[in-house]
């Protein structure tokens, strides 16, 4: 889960960057003639999201809103308790309160007259937010957008490189350890280096990578990382020996 | 499955929720999907999205996980998570089975007890070391690595923490952030190990040195709030009255503005394969508590007097009444 530091860092990812998202978002919004970009997001499923706005959600689920012409607007499962926090991270300068995000997205469209909304991977929409959705008079369509730019590349290499260079140095103290053992000590390591989530998975000779149960390491094995870094991820795979 | 006339249950679960997958294939899988069928005969099919999974499971892959589903499924827990592309396979709209299986996980069996128990004792020790090992200077985020770093050498599968540090200013819990803890802050945390499958939770305060008064005044009213929750639940109990009675002492000393929506979330909620298990403790939530439910009361609040402040027990209901299943002493924690 995500419970690692949550930060933006505005000199490794500044507004502008930002800014050209937005940008080409509304793009596709004009060469499809809709009215505002819906971008679901939850803990596990933010890269959308936080590509665009640079939200990651720790916990519950939201919404985003990325209309043509105004601010993007946030609807969020979250307590507002939060939301100053949440401004702190990312570039919402609007967030609403939806402990039901439909009836808050429908009360938004109405507000603004929206009739036609783009959503981000529409068949991905989980089915509580896709039902009711299409059960409202506001149509939704499909739109497609590439995610890829040279930040989020960067972004993502910086990831990459925190992930082989922290492993590279503690792979070799998990001879002897259990994979409990070994999991705290990675922990200890890859949180305190600033990553927000980590997922481990030990491998042995007798086993595909699997999360740790308790089992010794002895002295072959691999450890698979998935870290997340400021809400880009990388995997990185090394084997003992090196 | 025979009352509602279903031949076969589908039990979903997603990297985010895999409680509905879990409840009947206890398999912590690292893929992004999986699925269970139960027939109503008793046979259970397992399919994985990720081919580790499948192999350590010695189950189905499908890595095109749309193909996991086809026309004609019956009843489905988890059909809400469920991305549409997948239900959208599944032919005519099929049937929710999630809230009568998360009915059927309230009432825990004595192998998910004894889980949640293990789970308890690890809150116990992580609280401990949190308690060890902060001290003014120390960043929340480094704590927190501390912290998962104990939790996980230890067994935990995962954790679900917040934390908060500061005076009157903080209004609630969030994730960590780069900010040094200064002497007199209060820091609070909620921590909630997972063993096994099952989550269990801790909520306390810790001052870093001499309490004010009006800390200690704030810990007298959550510390009394809890335990009147505590004294009360047995079954037969509704959320309702637990919330009632943890908001009546709030009232009571004339902070009955602070048990609502805009300075608290909810006073408790259950526990078991999913962190934040409903029924939700709330005074408009009129579920009665059933020997055998795990459930954590927590007046978790702002105060004025001091802040955000949380206090709360892992607690497993009995024929009679409870049994905390924390040992962590009940004080506000100073050091």
């Amino acid at each position: 889960m995500k419970r690692g530091l949550i930060t933006w860092d505005k000199a490794e990812l500044p507004p502008s960057v930002f800014e050209a998202r937005l940008a080409r978002a509304r793009a596709a919004l004009v060469e499809h003639d809709l009215q505002a970009l819906l971008v679901y997001s939850d803990v596990w499923r933010s890269t959308e999201g936080r590509h665009l706005t640079n939200y990651m959600p720790y916990w519950n689920r939201s919404l985003i809103v990325i209309p043509r012409e105004q601010p993007p607007v946030l609807l969020c499962g979250l307590s507002p308790r939060v939301y100053p926090w949440i401004k702190s991270v990312t570039i919402f300068e609007e967030i609403r309160p939806a402990s039901k995000l439909v009836p808050t997205l429908l009360q938004l469209c109405a507000e603004r007259g929206w009739t036609q909304l783009g959503v981000l991977d529409l068949p991905r929409l989980p089915h509580e937010v896709f039902l009711p959705l299409q059960a409202s008079r506001v149509e939704a369509s499909d739109v497609k957008l590439d995610l890829t730019d040279d930040a989020e590349l960067a972004m993502q290499r910086r990831a990459a490189e925190m992930a082989r260079e922290i492993l590279t140095i503690e792979l070799p103290k998990g001879v002897g350890l259990t994979d409990y053992q070994f999991s705290g000590l990675l922990e200890r390591a890859f949180r305190r280096a600033g990553a927000e989530d980590l997922v481990l998975l030990f491998g042995t000779s007798d086993s595909a990578p699997r999360p740790a149960r308790g089992a010794m390491l002895g002295d072959k094995y691999s450890v698979a990382v998935a870290l997340e870094y400021r809400g880009h991820w990388a995997r990185v795979t090394q084997s003992l020996p090196l | 499955m025979a009352e509602r006339g279903w031949d076969s249950i589908l039990l979903y679960g997603n990297a985010w929720r895999k409680d509905p997958f879990r409840s009947l294939v206890n398999i912590n899988f690292s893929g992004d999907h999986a699925l269970a069928r139960l027939s109503r005969s008793g046979e259970i099919s397992v399919t994985f999205s990720d081919p580790w999974d499948a192999e350590i499971a010695c189950a189905a892959l499908q890595p095109d996980f749309v193909k996991a589903f086809s026309p004609g499924a019956a009843a489905i827990a988890g059909l809400e998570f469920m991305e549409e592309r997948f239900v959208a396979a599944c032919g005519p709209l099929p049937v929710s089975a999630t809230a009568d299986v998360e009915e059927l996980r309230r009432v825990k069996t004595a192998e998910e007890i004894e889980f949640i128990k293990q789970a308890c004792d690890l809150a116990d020790r992580g609280y401990q070391r949190f308690v060890e090992v902060a001290e003014p200077g120390m960043r929340e985020f480094e704590l927190v690595a501390e912290v998962e770093a104990f939790l996980k050498t230890n067994g935990a599968e995962d954790n679900f923490m917040l934390i908060a540090s500061g005076g009157t200013e903080v209004v609630g819990m969030k994730p960590p952030t780069e900010r040094k803890f200064k002497q007199g802050d209060s820091v609070t945390t909620e921590l909630t190990p997972q063993v096994n499958g099952y989550y269990a939770q801790i909520c306390r305060t810790l001052v870093l040195g001499e309490p004010s008064r009006e800390q200690l005044k704030a810990f007298d009213i959550f510390s009394e709030a809890q335990c009147a929750a505590q004294d009360l639940i047995k079954p037969g109990i509704t959320a309702a009255d637990a919330a009632r009675a943890q908001n009546d002492v709030f009232r009571k000393h004339g902070y009955g503005d602070y048990t609502g929506a805009k300075y608290t979330r909810v006073r408790g909620h259950c526990l078991g394969l999913y962190p934040d298990e409903t029924p939700h403790i709330l005074e408009d939530i009129d579920y009665v508590l059933k020997q055998g439910m795990v459930v954590i009361v927590h007046p978790n609040t702002y105060l004025p007097l001091s802040g955000y402040m949380v206090f709360g027990d892992t607690l497993l209901i009995t024929e009679s009444g409870n049994t905390r299943l924390n040992k962590t002493e009940k004080k506000l924690f100073t050091k």
